[in-house]
C-alpha cells in the first residue's frame, strides 16, 4: 500500500523512512506560526522563561507571529499586549507580521505554506494552508511544546479522502461545498483525521476556494485538511515558498480510512443555521427571513473571488437602509488588488462599510449584534454569542448570499442578481 | 504504568451528539476568568443544585463528538473546581480532547458508555483493565487506549509538568 501526504510529511519531519497512521512520532515543525492573543502568546512567553528558563530560540526563522486580532486596538491593555509581542519578537529574532491581514492568509502569501511542509499553530483554522499541500495543524495550548523543544508529539493521523465530482453552478461557491460536505458526511466524519479533498470537481474551484474548504475542516472533526499540490497551487507557491521540498502527494494506492464521492454539480447555495456549524440547510428554505447585519470577511472568505461576486451583486444598487454590511478584505495584498480592480469603490458606493483587514469582526470584538438581531456571515463560526451577543443569531452562507441579503434586508437568493 | 483508577458517581449525562461545552457555564459567561464565579454559574441551565450535589471524584458522561464547535477552557475549569474528576464520552471532538488533556483533565473515550449508565450511578474508570464499569449493574464497556503523550500528560498533571519532565529525562 502507498502512503498518504500526511504520512509522508510526518515521516520526513520525524526523521523516519516511513510512518503509518496510528504511530506516535516526535515531529519537528518546519514552521511554528501563531497570532498574539491573551491567554496564548503572553502565557507562552511567560512559561518559556519562568517554567523552562528559555531565553533564546535555536532557530528563530522557524517561527512567525502575526498581529491580526485586536487590530486596531480598542483599549490600552490590548496595545500593551501588542507591545509585549513586538518586544518579544525583537528579543528573540522572530519575524513579526503586523496589520498585514489575517495571519492564516498572510502565512500563505509569505510562503509559509510551502508544499510538503509541516506547520503548527494553536488555532485550528491554520488547516487552510492545506490548500497548498502543506500539513498544518492547530494544537491549541499544546503549541507550547513547539516553543520549548524542537519536536511536538503527534499521533500520525488517518486520512479520509473526498473526491468531488461535477462542476459548481454560478452563484454556488467553495463555502457551499464545505458545508455540503458536513451535511453529507456529518460533523464527526473525519474525527482526528486529515480531510483530503480532490477529484475532478476541484478543477472548477479556485485556490482561494481550496483555502476556504481546508480552513473549515475542523467542523468535520478533522485535525487538518489537504489538497495535493498541483500546477494551480504550484504557480502560487513556487515564487513564494520559504522551503523548497521534494514534491509530496498522496500515492494513488494510499491507505485511506474512508473514500467518499460527493457530487457538487447539482449543489444549491446553502445556509448554516444556529447554533452550530453542523446545521447545513438549503438557502432556498430560508428565503425571506429578516436579517439586520451582514459580514463578508474572515479567514474563510473575504478573498478576491468573494469581493468580486459581492461587488457584482451590489454594483449600481444600495444596501437596504438600516442593514449593517461589513466587507473586510482578508489581507492587505487582497485589499490592494481589490482597490485596483475598482471593487472597493463599488462596495463603498453601494453603502458597504469596509476597513483594513482584521480578525475582529469574526469573533464579536467589534460590529457586535444587539439582542434579537440576526446576521448573515461568512465568518468561521455560528455558535451562540460568536458575534458578541448570546441573544443574537448567526447564519453562515457564501459571500454572494451576504451581498444579496444586504440589498433586501432578508435572506435572498444571490443568483437573481448575477 | 497505567493511570490510577477513578471511582466516582455520574454527576450528569450529556447524551446529545456534538455537545458544545460552552453551554456548561453559558456563552454569556465565557469570558469570566474567576474560577469561583464560573463554578457558581456552571450547570445552572441543567440543574440549579448541581454544585451542592456534586462530590469530588464525580464524573461527567457525554455523547458522540463531545466538545464540538469552538470549545473554550472556562467550562471545564469550572467543573474541575467543583470536584469533577473527568469526562467519559462516546467520543470526543479533537480540539476539546487536546485542550483538556493539556490541562490535565481526565478524559476517556468509551463507545457504548451511554448505554450502561444513569445519573448518580457509581462507576469505575479502570485504566488497567481498559474499561468503564458500572459498579451497581456490573455492565462494562472498553475504553480507547491513550496515546503515550496523552497518558504522560494525565500522569504528570498536564502540559507544563509533562514538558518539564520530558526535558529533564532527555538531559539525563
Amino acid at each position: 500500500m502507498g502512503y498518504t501526504l500526511a504520512e509522508k510529511v510526518l515521516a520526513r519531519v520525524s526523521g523516519r523512512d516511513a510512518v503509518r497512521a496510528g504511530e506516535e512520532v516526535m515531529a519537528k515543525p518546519d514552521f511554528v506560526v501563531v497570532y498574539d492573543f491573551p491567554g496564548y502568546t503572553d502565557v507562552i512567553f511567560r512559561q518559556m522563561k519562568e517554567d523552562f528558563g528559555i531565553d533564546r530560540l535555536a532557530e528563530p526563522e522557524r517561527y512567525a507571529i502575526f498581529i491580526d486580532h485586536m487590530v486596531p486596538v480598542a483599549t490600552a491593555a490590548e496595545e500593551q499586549l501588542h507591545i509585549q509581542t513586538r518586544e518579544w519578537c525583537q528579543a528573540h529574532d522572530v519575524p513579526l507580521y503586523e496589520r498585514r491581514g489575517i495571519g492564516h492568509q498572510v502565512a500563505a502569501e509569505l510562503g509559509y505554506a510551502s508544499p510538503g511542509a509541516f506547520v503548527v499553530h494553536f488555532d485550528g483554522h491554520i488547516s487552510q494552508l492545506g490548500a497548498f499541500g502543506t500539513l498544518a495543524i492547530g494544537l491549541r495550548r499544546n503549541v507550547l511544546e513547539a516553543f520549548v523543544r524542537e519536536h511536538v508529539s503527534l499521533k500520525v493521523p488517518h486520512t479520509t479522502r473526498i473526491n468531488l465530482t461535477g462542476q459548481l453552478q454560478p452563484g454556488v461557491m467553495a463555502r457551499d461545498v464545505f458545508h455540503h460536505i458536513v451535511r453529507v458526511l456529518g460533523p464527526s466524519s473525519c474525527r482526528f483525521q486529515v480531510m483530503e479533498v480532490g477529484g475532478p470537481g476541484l478543477d472548477g474551484i479556485s485556490l482561494e476556494g481550496r483555502q476556504v474548504i481546508c480552513g473549515l475542516a475542523m467542523f468535520t472533526g478533522a485535525i487538518t485538511a489537504v489538497v495535493n499540490a498541483d500546477a494551480l497551487s504550484r504557480a502560487y507557491t513556487d515564487p513564494r515558498a520559504r522551503l523548497a521540498l521534494p514534491p509530496v502527494t498522496s500515492d494513488p494506492d494510499a491507505e485511506y480510512a474512508a473514500v467518499h464521492e460527493i457530487d457538487i454539480g447539482a449543489l444549491e447555495p446553502v445556509i448554516v443555521v444556529p447554533p452550530n456549524p453542523a446545521n447545513t440547510r438549503n438557502l432556498a428554505d430560508h428565503i425571506g427571513m429578516e436579517v439586520q447585519a451582514g459580514y463578508l470577511g474572515s479567514c474563510a472568505s473575504g478573498r478576491l473571488e468573494d469581493l468580486r461576486i459581492a461587488a457584482q451583486i451590489l454594483k449600481g444598487r444600495r444596501v437596504r437602509d438600516g442593514f449593517s454590511l461589513h466587507v473586510i478584505p482578508t489581507s492587505q495584498e487582497i485589499m490592494a488588488r481589490a482597490a485596483e480592480e475598482g471593487i472597493i469603490s463599488t462596495l463603498v458606493e453601494a453603502g458597504a462599510f469596509t476597513s483594513s483587514p482584521s480578525c475582529d469582526y469574526c469573533y464579536g470584538r467589534i460590529a457586535v449584534l444587539s439582542s434579537g438581531q440576526r446576521a448573515v456571515s461568512t465568518g468561521t463560526l455560528n455558535v451562540t454569542g460568536r458575534m458578541g451577543n448570546p441573544d443574537s443569531e448567526i447564519y453562515l452562507c457564501n459571500a454572494a448570499a451576504v451581498a444579496a441579503a444586504a440589498l433586501e434586508g432578508r435572506i435572498a437568493d444571490p443568483r437573481k442578481y448575477l | 504504568m497505567p493511570l490510577a483508577n477513578l471511582r466516582g458517581r455520574i454527576a450528569w449525562i450529556f447524551d446529545q451528539e456534538n455537545f458544545d461545552v460552552d453551554q456548561i457555564v453559558g456563552v454569556k459567561n465565557i469570558k469570566i476568568t474567576d474560577v469561583a464565579a464560573l463554578a457558581k454559574l456552571a450547570m445552572q441551565a441543567y440543574d440549579p443544585d448541581f454544585a451542592a450535589a456534586v462530590r469530588p471524584g464525580d464524573v461527567i458522561v457525554g455523547g458522540g463528538n463531545f466538545g464540538y464547535g469552538h470549545p473554550h477552557y472556562p467550562p471545564l475549569r469550572a467543573l474541575r473546581h467543583l470536584g469533577i474528576a473527568g469526562v467519559i464520552a462516546e467520543s470526543f471532538s479533537p480540539g476539546f480532547w487536546r485542550g483538556e488533556i493539556s490541562m490535565g483533565t481526565m478524559l476517556a473515550a468509551c463507545p457504548g458508555v451511554l448505554g450502561i449508565v444513569r445519573r448518580w450511578d457509581e462507576i469505575e474508570l479502570d485504566w488497567t483493565a481498559g474499561e468503564v464499569r458500572n459498579l451497581a449493574s456490573g455492565a462494562a464497556r472498553p475504553i480507547e487506549p491513550l496515546a503515550a503523550a496523552d497518558h504522560l500528560m494525565l500522569e504528570t498533571g498536564g502540559l507544563v509538568p509533562y514538558l518539564k519532565r520530558d526535558r529533564v529525562a532527555s538531559r539525563a
